[in-house]
């Protein structure tokens, strides 16, 4: 055990500080954050500043207005008083309010007003100039206010839930790149650096010291923890960018069961695919030669690439859910239909134990297959004659 | 004591080993040396595990090798392997304890071996910026860092400069002087005469000699006789018989067993005689007949 925990911290130490690895994990980070920040980016304000000039009805209108629109989807306006218009003007010339309201009548703007403010205002100038004029009829204010307090309509889908859709599109086209990106290098690692020692005859040396497996398992195990390091600052970059901006509040329910799906079908993946990696790899004992070898590997991560992206286009479909139970594809189609939300219970547990006997599987033969081979050095090694 | 017995080893219709036997006896340093492809690192891998014999076994004290033994060995293999990006230190502290060490006393090994192979300095390089002698040297840091019971080195002196020859000379014999077994291939046959109590000379799969130094050129010895005449007429060898070689005084009788006596009385009546004996063959000239 001591043997492979020597093994796997030396590729932690020698990989990690690696340019190639640093680069890619701040990469990563700043362009998942930036995916998770960008569609607020675009979807403009969340808050308002509007100056009024006279008015208090309309101030109080205005205040009510966006609290309750605020649990719709977070606009906020904040009102300020002006004395006069001059005043009002040169706040709006400034950029220090989004646009004044000027004695019921004129709203100033720098250019167009915002279009959600402009309806915004619009609603909060009809509500406080209707109750005015209801009141100027004789009728009670209490009772008129009362009256024009109106419960907003209650959405209600009667098909699926869709409220969340496109956050949930959105997440999974984050998974597919992300996984992909982390079962795809670190599983290349893992081939080189089986190259390297079978190339250069350390393994050799190694294998006089240390068993095989743990020489292979330190190796997968090593670089497994630098590749889940990299999704847990990928997770927390767009999260926490996405907490930063406000647009957490836009995620949909369960996203812990998002998150914790994603690095569990990683686990799975990422054990699957490494040690196909590194049964391939042993084969062979230049660098030159790595491409050709484990390109099955390669085509079978590509595959499920597709699918997976198939999948987050389609998350319901049906040739999604058939995918998402099929070892090796289930590693990224499940976590994709997780992101879509609504997989029963016995769909993600079935694909989770297919997966998991897959991949027991793939560490028997892959184990045998590397022990048989690595020693072999010089020309290519046929499959068929360690297989057996 | 290291036993080689009986081993056999067949590629595909190749033969590479067909009966090979030796040992080596603690604090013994025997030189492995044979042609290229004659075997001696297919002998070297299945010794240290590395490749499998179809038959044959090899033994230490007796009993079948296992992987906990060799875990106790020194191996330096043909084909020079270490991490290029690894710095030259760590790399040697690395393999330390993958033998077993614990990290303080793989610390410790570590500085004491750089120290010894003049290393110190570039601990903190990484090892594919070193030289090809100063990699070779961190080969052998990492193959002595466990201080080994029992040492395996493949061409260990192949490359090195003179003075790296005579630092890793040094180092061998403290552990032949501390009880280890040794066994190096070479195919410098001077270093080999020099450093080894004993040889083995393998050609074509097959020991053709295994003994000491000292017994080898002894079994090879009464071929040559040597002698050096002054003042004699350049003709006075002639009527006697054997191969005989001149080189102005000096004469060598190849061939000469049994017509000695002679030889020598018609050498002292011919002059004044300065130089009469057998000349002990080189190991290069034993190894050259060997696999003739």
């Amino acid at each position: 055990m001591n043997g492979l925990w020597l093994v796997a911290r030396r590729e932690i130490t020698t990989r990690g500080r690696t340019k190639g690895f640093v680069v890619g994990l701040v990469l990563s980070a700043v362009l998942v954050g930036a995916l998770a920040v960008l569609p607020r980016l675009f979807s403009g304000p969340d808050s308002f500043t509007v100056g009024v000039v006279g008015s208090p009805a309309l101030q109080s209108a205005l205040a009510e207005a966006g609290a309750g629109r605020q649990g719709e989807d977070g606009t906020e306006v904040t009102v300020e008083p002006f004395t006069d218009e001059a005043a009002a003007r040169k706040a709006v010339l400034d950029g220090d309010v989004d646009a004044a309201v000027v004695g019921d009548r004129r709203t100033l703007a720098d250019g167009e007003v915002d279009r959600e403010l402009g309806a915004l205002l619009e609603s909060a100038h009809q509500a406080a100039q209707t109750q005015k004029q209801l009141s100027e009829a004789g009728l009670d204010p209490a009772k008129v206010s009362a009256a024009m307090r109106v419960a907003p309509l209650e959405q209600v889908s009667v098909g699926a839930d869709t409220r969340y859709e496109d956050v949930r599109t959105g997440i999974a086209f984050l998974l597919v790149m992300v996984l992909f990106f982390l079962l795809l290098q670190p599983s290349m690692y893992v081939a080189m650096g089986v190259v390297e020692e079978k190339g250069s005859r350390i393994v050799e040396i190694l294998l006089t010291s240390i068993r095989p497996w743990q020489l292979l398992g330190g190796k997968i195990l090593g670089l497994g923890v630098l590749a889940l390091a990299n999704l847990v600052v990928i997770i927390v970059a767009g999260l926490g960018a996405a907490v930063a901006t406000g647009f957490s509040a836009d995620l949909p329910p369960g996203m812990a069961g998002i998150v914790l799906s994603a690095l569990f079908w990683f686990l799975l993946g990422y054990a699957f695919f490494a040690t196909m990696a590194a049964a391939l790899s042993s084969l062979v004992s230049r660098q030159e030669e790595v491409s050709s070898v484990i390109s099955p590997l390669t085509l079978l991560i590509m595959a499920t690439y597709f699918v997976s992206y198939f999948a987050a286009v389609e998350p319901g479909s049906g040739v999604a859910r058939i995918l998402s139970l099929i070892p090796p594809f289930s590693t990224m189609v499940m976590p994709v239909r997780t992101a879509g939300g609504g997989v029963p219970f016995w769909e993600i547990g079935l694909a989770a134990a297919l997966m998991a006997v897959a991949t027991a599987a793939m560490l028997a033969l892959g184990a045998r297959v590397y022990e048989r081979a690595v020693l072999r050095t010089g020309a290519r090694v046929k499959l068929s004659e360690v297989v057996r | 004591m290291i036993e080689i017995d009986d081993l056999h080893k067949r590629y595909g219709d190749k033969i590479a080993l067909d009966g090979v036997s030796f040992s080596v006896k603690p604090g013994e340093m025997f030189g492995f040396v044979g042609a290229n492809g004659a075997g001696k690192t297919t002998t070297m891998r299945i010794l240290m595990g590395v490749l499998f014999a179809d038959s044959g076994q090899v033994r230490r004290d007796g009993r079948a090798l296992a992987f906990e033994d060799r875990r106790r060995f020194g191996y330096m293999p043909e084909e020079r392997g270490l991490y290029q990006k690894m710095k030259v230190a760590e790399q040697v502290h690395y393999f330390g304890q993958l033998n077993g060490l614990s990290p303080k006393g793989a610390a410790k090994a570590t500085g004491d071996l750089l120290e010894r192979l003049a290393l110190t300095e570039r601990a903190g390089d990484e090892v594919g910026a070193l030289s090809l002698g100063n990699q070779q040297r961190v080969q052998l840091a990492v193959a002595l860092v466990h201080d080994p019971e029992v040492l395996v080195l493949d061409e260990p002196f192949s490359g090195l400069d003179p003075i790296a020859v005579d630092a890793l000379a040094e180092v061998l014999a403290e552990r032949r002087a501390a009880g280890v077994p040794v066994l190096f291939s070479s195919h410098q046959l001077d270093l080999v005469e020099r450093l080894c109590d004993s040889v083995g000379i393998i050609s074509a799969g097959r020991m053709v000699a295994s003994d000491t130094v000292e017994a080898l050129r002894a079994r090879e010895g009464r071929r040559l006789l040597k002698v050096v005449v002054r003042g004699a007429t350049p003709d006075w060898t002639t009527g006697l018989s054997g191969n005989i070689t001149k080189n102005g005084d000096e004469v060598l009788f190849a061939d000469a067993n049994g017509s000695d006596q002679e030889i020598l009385r018609a050498a002292t009546a011919a002059g004044t005689v300065e130089h009469f004996g057998w000349e002990r063959p080189t190991l290069t000239e034993i190894f050259r007949e060997a696999v003739a």
